[in-house]
């Protein structure tokens, strides 16, 4: 009795520590990102002492009291790079929790928004876009508001097409298997993939913009994307936030999720609906990001176990604080301002780290 | 520049994105200058084919057409001096050799005369020649927009030694141009103006309202409209040097030429 009444009384504790955990590395991970966007605000090539960096980020906020700050400068440190900063923290964000959901739902490690044809659906999308000249070249320079639109709408054409694709043997569109929904995704992605092949193959004058914009990078982007965007992302992170405790019952699987008395169907659309417009909306401003959404969670995993309420914040700071500094790298690693695109940054970063999650979980190290 | 030679008549086909001159629109296509197909060209039996150097891809079945005995020329052309080498060749290689070689005079006359206008230029501004936006892409210090931006008493401020230059918005701040060029055309189909950029609002052209479009064509690619590049530029950056004499001769010239 005494016993049992410990080992309660420990497991009390235990939850109670991880709880604190939980706490204190959300409380470092929002200090960090804090942190990193006055850092980066000051990093590029245009010169700028940390206190010029500063005085602009003040005068920004209507806080500075003193001599104007040189306007060039302050250009440079709000309108692009406080403007990049603020679109990469959003935009890694919505990838993390985006990626997240995906895992959750699909009950897979491996899984993120290419897994289920978003991506490719949003790339789709903005190829036409960018093709059909809709978007032209005035669409990134943040005149008109056709490519972020057409891709957000592919993005959600291929999940429609995604669900379509997997009742196509009947049954209710609540009740579909895990495994044909992933192929599913697998087909509409390939798919898809192949015909942005073919639009660039069609017209050699749009080649450089449409690869331009698949791999994924802030350049030229500025507070208009993250306006864009951000509607979207606030609407699909609050539906994967308010249906986290759905999350972890679906992780147990079926047949437990419906024991405890969850119409998973129903919840697994609402997720996957959530994770999609997050995704998009990533996509949408930003171009195909890889990596964010599958390497955050599994990180955030490994540190503060897998219960999606921590998992969901934690993810949403380390995605945001990846994507920042993966972007400070892309613009600051090649001389005489040069830029990489992002995507090959986080891909660069990401591929080995996941080599590394890999080999711990075949040394059976790791909890992932 | 055949049309210039008076041989335009014997092209016999073009890649789709040459449309000028006009008379030339209604050839047949053999793909694009990125990816010709060597069975089109084969078709149209010609002669000669001419090329200019360009990425790896198109010179792959040019490569093969020589192989096939069909006479192939590749031609680069990345200053003035490269180009009326170019002239020169290409006259010899069609039979009208001294026509060729009045073009490269008076384009080297029309030149010389630019120069000697531009040595009474007070300042030379500094320019930036956009190639291509977004995913900013400028004119480095070598090829002939480079030279262009020289002759027109301009300094391409883009120090990049490449033909091309990426780079960000912010590098462009830091470089004060005085001259913003926007060149508009197949790499650059829809460029914003100069004034819808709010981020590039406190450059010293964008202060001046020195930025000006220019056509692709005209200045990009090598020909003899480079010299007409040249004096339009000129033109641009040093309104108050006015060309002293325009003489009807001359401008004659130029017209039968053209």
């Amino acid at each position: 009795m005494a016993a049992q009444a410990r080992t309660e009384h420990d497991a009390g504790r235990e939850k109670g520590r991880a709880a604190g955990a939980a706490t204190l590395a959300l409380a470092v991970l929002a200090c960090a990102l804090l942190a990193s966007v006055v850092l980066a605000c000051g990093l590029g090539s245009f010169p700028a002492t940390p206190g010029e960096t500063l005085r602009a980020l003040l005068q920004a906020a209507g806080l500075h009291a003193g001599a104007p700050v040189d306007p060039s400068l302050a250009v440079v440190v709000v309108d692009i790079r406080l403007a990049r900063v603020v679109l990469a923290g959003i935009t890694g964000a919505s990838l993390a929790i985006a990626g997240a959901a995906f895992q959750g739902v699909l009950r897979n490690p491996l899984a993120d928004a290419f897994t289920l044809g978003v991506s490719g659906g949003a790339a789709f999308g903005a190829s036409l876009a960018i093709l059909s000249g809709i978007a032209g070249g005035a669409a990134l320079a943040g005149d008109a508001r056709a490519l972020p639109a057409c891709a957000l709408a592919g993005a959600l054409a291929a999940l429609a097409l995604v669900l379509g694709l997997s009742r196509a043997g009947g049954g209710p569109l609540s009740n579909l298997r895990r495994e044909t929904l992933v192929l599913a995704g697998i087909v509409v992605s390939t798919f898809l993939s192949a015909l942005i092949s073919l639009l660039k193959s069609l017209d050699e004058e749009s080649v450089s913009s449409i690869v331009f914009w698949i791999m994924g990078s802030f350049q030229g982007r500025g507070f208009e994307h993250a306006a864009l965007a951000w509607p979207y992302m606030l609407l699909g992170a609050g539906i994967v936030f308010w249906r986290a405790g759905e999350l972890d019952v679906l992780s147990l699987g079926e047949t437990q999720a419906r024991m405890l008395g969850l119409d998973a169907g129903r919840s697994r659309l609402w997720l996957l609906f959530g994770a999609s417009l997050l995704s998009g909306a990533a996509v949408a401003v930003s171009g195909v990001i890889g990596f964010v959404g599958l390497v955050v969670p599994h990180l955030v995993r490994l540190a503060l176990g897998a219960g999606h309420r921590r998992l969901l914040p934690a993810s949403a700071l380390l995605g945001a604080l990846l994507l920042i500094w993966s972007d400070v790298l892309a613009r600051s690693v090649l001389p005489r301002g040069a830029e990489l695109p992002v995507g090959v940054v986080t891909a660069l970063v990401g591929g080995p780290f996941f080599c590394l999650l890999l080999a711990r979980r075949g040394s059976g190290g790791g909890r992932a | 520049m055949l049309e210039g030679l008076g041989r335009a008549d014997a092209i016999v086909a073009r890649t789709d994105a040459d449309r000028l001159p006009a008379r030339i629109a209604k050839l047949p296509v053999i793909g694009t200058h990125m990816r010709p197909n060597e069975e089109a060209v084969l078709a149209q039996r010609p002669d000669l084919v001419l090329q200019m150097a360009g990425r790896k891809e198109a010179s792959l079945p040019v490569e093969a057409l020589r192989k096939r005995g069909v006479r192939v020329a590749v031609f680069r052309a990345e200053s003035f001096a490269e180009l009326f080498s170019v002239i020169r060749r290409v006259g010899t290689l069609t039979g009208s050799a001294p026509q060729a070689e009045d073009m490269v005079r008076g384009m080297e006359a029309r030149l010389a005369a630019l120069d000697a206008r531009m040595a009474r230029a007070k300042a030379r501004p500094r320019v930036f020649y956009e190639v291509r936006s977004p995913n900013l892409l400028a004119a480095g210090q070598a090829g002939l927009v480079a030279e262009i931006i020289r002759r027109a008493g301009g300094v391409n401020c883009v120090e990049d030694a490449a033909k091309f230059a990426h780079l960000s918005e912010e590098e462009v701040i830091r470089l004060e141009p005085e001259a913003y060029i926007i060149q508009r055309g197949p790499m650059n189909p829809a460029p914003l103006p100069l004034g819808k950029r709010p981020r590039l609002r406190t450059i010293p052209a964008a202060a001046s309202g020195r930025a000006w479009f220019v056509d692709e064509q005209k200045y990009a690619r090598p020909g003899p409209q480079s010299v007409d590049a040249a004096e339009e530029l000129a033109g641009l950056l040093h309104p108050e040097l006015k060309p002293q004499e325009i003489t009807p001769a001359k401008g004659a010239k130029h017209k039968d030429r053209k």
